[in-house]
């Protein structure tokens, strides 16, 4: 088990390498900060000034190796655009965008599961068929437009939803939620369902094609041949075997939620990380803009780590496997 | 029975508080992007500086109308051509109750001349110096006729509460470290007090009952939402979960003006959109001929190729199609509400396909040419389109327009690092508000004298131009000023300075029931905002 870890974090540490320089290359390619920071009309000497004291000056591999090593001492920097250390306004957004993508993975995973079983059970039955293909549309349609359809439906022609921000939130230590207020989970209702309809249908589209696949092995006919009632069949012996594909993808899943909820926040003025990274970049924010890379890159690294370890909870042979090749 | 009388008397004020908390009049209000920071010296953002003109009063006062008017100083007059002699008013106090002095007046006069974000606007200042409890002298190291026109962007901060938070210096741009007490926290004299500010997610602001001004309004509160997103901020408002919001996108003011309960309001914003061509270089960036081989020659240094685009250009055109006529068409440097404007020179040239390619044909170009068009694809409405309306418009006169969109951070710093462009479109803005600021920053030959053409990113250069301007930041006798403001305006339109295209025009969307007076610097002053029950 240890090799084995070992192994993932060497892995996790070289991605978030090559992201580090990734964002350092893409914070050279997207503006100049000075001139986002001083605006057009300052003077040459006022540029030269800032410039030397963001350490601009230097050559690239000087200023990655000093990005390197405060990032390692634990300093994200500080912002251009807000004047205020990195890591206290990503404290600030993570709370909202980790709260959406959470309740969008729940969704995705709690409504596609049972969806894919029961379509997989019930295969030839035309409401299935029908589903599935309205998945398809699920799964193809871009998520600002389901955004703008639901504020048209919801806020303004039923008035039943905020169609922005994220209500009243409660301070739990350094944590902000929306959970415990009824106007913060009215907020998080639209957020939460344009996020999660793609990753529902894909989700019921592949839970549907391992099902299909489980469901025509021997020990599920036995079973039924046991006279076990279809519930227990379908939910209790053949979901187990289908988890895995299923983890692995609501893994990467719960990455892209947190990273790409860039798009639902925007349109819903969700104050999460991704709306602070559409403003850093609007402003050439160096500092945020590689910072959101980082966290963005750790958080799918973390997931991948967890994901790889559920594995083995999910299926005892990689437990068996790993412990013997770990001897 | 003395419980009962407590309980009832529990009860009475409960009600009380519960009524005093729903009269409480409240406008939710919300804007493109967030205030990015409440220290008013330290951006020059112009949404974060129009909130913030609610919390900070400036020295001279801002009208509505763009006016001048009597603010924390009630009156000034030239004390020597150096000096401008300002009278502070009395009995103002800071939303911490302590009173304003004069020496906070001198305070922040120095304080905001520090930052670098101002070092156009205030670096003439030498000193601001206290003459006496009501008096406060500004010596400037050379005349400076326009300079109460440019206190309107100076705001009076407390000196005693920015010494007490370690914040007597502007904060450093791109610092290290904590964050400034000034970022998040607000002192000022003005009609609203900070009550709360959460960057990035809402400011609240709370009437200021000690206000020394009048309120034309009724607004108690006030809450400002950033609603990036623009159909959502238009959702907002026909959801009434706001009441007002700014930057209305141009397709949807008839929706807004046609739903029963909501109105519009427009005024033209302080900003003159144009095609900037290339005055200096004798070889063109990005220009081609018909062949394809890049041009030995500045076909935009010649002022007849200047003409034929002014003429060719159909502003407009592009106004009635790309803006859905909401702009206002501009035939020179100056705009309404802008000081130095003159209304009976702003004429545009005619637009003439024949002639247009006449002066081609003279200029050298029978066949016309290929020039790369730098277009901002952020920042300004609809550039897109208009660099795109601009290509077809020169298509008639055979110059074949390539358009080449950036992202504002990218544009910017083609600009600001170069600059490396021969023909592009720009916002222009005079910085105070004067077209002299205009003449100085953006028309004036590019170094001539320090400070000149700043922003001069086409480097266009006319040595008559240079002495009228000159003359003009030295005269204070205004019927010579108003004179001299006409012939720098004449001249720029007569040597096509640039295509001048449009002023566009600032649109809020409210309930009915909301009324404000609209504003060319986009400011909502909340005390002169009416909510009708």
């Amino acid at each position: 088990m240890i090799p084995f870890l070992v192994n993932r974090a060497a892995h996790a540490v070289l991605v978030l390498v090559a992201v580090s320089l990734l964002a350092f290359v893409l914070g050279d390619v997207v503006g100049d900060p000075v001139a986002s920071i001083l605006g057009m009309d300052a003077t040459d000497a006022d540029r030269a000034a800032l410039r030397v004291r963001l350490h601009l000056d230097q050559p690239f591999v000087v200023r990655y190796g000093h990005f390197v090593v405060r990032i390692l001492s634990g300093d994200l920097g500080t912002s251009y655009g807000a004047q205020r250390p990195v890591i206290d306004l990503l404290a600030e957004r993570i709370p909202a965008t980790v709260e959406l993508a959470l309740v969008a993975l729940a969704l995705s995973l709690g409504v596609g599961i049972p969806l894919g079983v029961w379509a997989a059970a019930r295969r030839g039955d035309r409401l299935v068929g029908a589903l599935m293909t309205l998945s398809v549309l699920g799964v193809s349609l871009p998520t600002f437009l389901t955004g703008i359809v639901l504020i048209l439906v919801f806020s303004i022609g039923l008035g039943w939803l905020p169609s922005f921000g994220r209500g009243e939130v409660v301070r739990i230590g350094g944590w902000t939620t929306g959970f415990l207020t009824e106007s913060g989970l009215r907020s998080l209702v639209m957020p939460a369902v344009s996020l999660a309809i793609g990753q529902i249908a894909l989700v019921a589209r592949l839970s549907r094609a391992e099902m299909l696949g489980v469901l025509r092995t021997d020990y599920i006919r036995f079973a039924r041949a046991r006279g076990l009632p279809d519930p227990v069949v379908n939910f209790s012996h053949a979901l187990r075997n289908t988890l895995i594909p299923i983890i692995t993808v609501s893994g990467i899943q719960l990455g892209y939620l947190v990273a790409f909820a860039v798009v639902v926040e925007q349109v819903f003025q969700w104050p999460g990380m991704g709306l602070l990274f559409l403003q850093a970049l609007a402003q050439t924010d160096l500092p945020l803009i590689s910072a959101f890379l980082l966290v963005a890159a750790f958080f799918f690294v973390a997931i991948n780590l967890v994901v790889d370890l559920l594995y083995a909870v999910a299926d005892p042979r990689l437990r068996i496997k790993t412990l013997a090749g770990a001897r | 029975m003395r419980h009962t009388i407590r309980v009832a008397a529990t009860f009475a004020a409960l009600l009380l508080a519960a009524t005093s908390a729903q009269a409480q009049v409240t406008l939710r209000y919300g804007g493109t992007t967030p205030p990015l920071t409440m220290d008013p010296h330290s951006t020059n953002d112009f949404v974060t500086a129009g909130l913030i003109r609610n919390t900070y009063d400036s020295l001279v006062g801002h009208a509505n109308d763009m006016s001048l008017e009597p603010g924390i100083a009630t009156a000034w007059r030239s004390q020597a051509p150096d000096t401008w002699r300002f009278t502070i008013r009395q009995g103002v106090t800071f939303h911490d109750g302590t009173p304003m002095t004069a020496e906070d007046v001198a305070f922040s006069i120095m304080r905001q001349r520090e930052s670098p974000l101002y070092r156009s606007l205030y670096g003439g200042i030498r000193e601001a110096r206290v003459v006496d409890a009501t008096t406060v002298d500004v010596v400037s190291a050379a005349p400076d006729p326009i300079l109460p026109r440019k206190m309107v962007r100076l705001f009076v901060m407390s000196k005693a509460w920015a010494t007490k938070n370690g914040v007597e210096k502007v904060p450093d741009l791109g610092a290290q470290g904590t964050e400034a007490f000034s970022l998040r926290n607000a002192n000022g004299t003005g009609a609203m007090r900070l009550a709360s500010h959460e960057p990035g997610t809402r400011t609240v602001f709370e009437k200021n009952a000690g206000y020394w001004g009048r309120f034309e309004g009724n607004v108690e509160r006030a809450i400002y939402t950033p609603v990036a997103s623009a159909p959502t901020r238009v959702a907002a408002i026909l959801s009434r979960e706001l009441d007002l919001i700014s930057d209305v996108p141009l397709q949807d003011i008839e929706r807004i003006k046609g739903t029963n309960g909501y109105h519009v309001v427009q005024a033209p914003q302080q900003l003159i959109m144009l095609l900037e061509m290339d005055g200096t270089r004798d070889v063109a960036l990005d220009a081609w001929d018909k062949a394809g081989q890049p041009l030995k020659t500045n076909p935009l240094k010649d002022v007849r190729v200047r003409r034929a685009f002014a003429h060719a250009v159909d502003a407009n055109l592009i106004v009635d199609r790309v803006m859905r006529g909401q702009a206002k068409v501009v035939g020179t440097a100056a705009a309404p509400g802008l000081g130095g404007y003159q209304p009976d020179l702003d004429v545009r040239w005619p637009t003439d396909v024949a002639r247009a390619r006449a002066l081609l044909a003279e200029a050298g170009y029978p066949d016309g040419f290929a020039i790369q068009l730098n277009c901002p694809l952020e920042r300004y409405v609809n550039t897109d389109e208009i660099c795109r309306a601009t290509a077809s418009l020169l298509a008639r006169i055979g110059v074949e327009v390539r358009v080449k969109g950036s992202p504002w951070p990218e544009f910017a710093r083609m600009l600001v690092n170069g600059p490396n462009s021969s023909f592009h479109l720009i916002g222009a803005a005079g910085n105070s508000g004067d077209s002299q600021d205009t003449f100085i920053s953006i028309m004036a030959t590019r170094g001539k004298e320090p400070g000149w053409g700043a922003t001069n990113w086409a480097m266009w250069s006319n040595a008559e131009f240079d002495t009228v301007a000159k003359e003009l930041t030295q005269t204070f006798d205004e019927a010579r000023r108003t004179e001299l403001y006409r012939r720098a305006l004449t001249i720029g339109k007569d040597q096509v300075h640039a295509v001048y295209l449009h002023q566009p025009l600032l649109t809020w969307g409210m309930r009915t029931a909301v009324t404000m007076p609209p504003r060319a610097d986009a400011a909502i002053i909340l005390k002169d905002v009416v909510i009708r029950p």
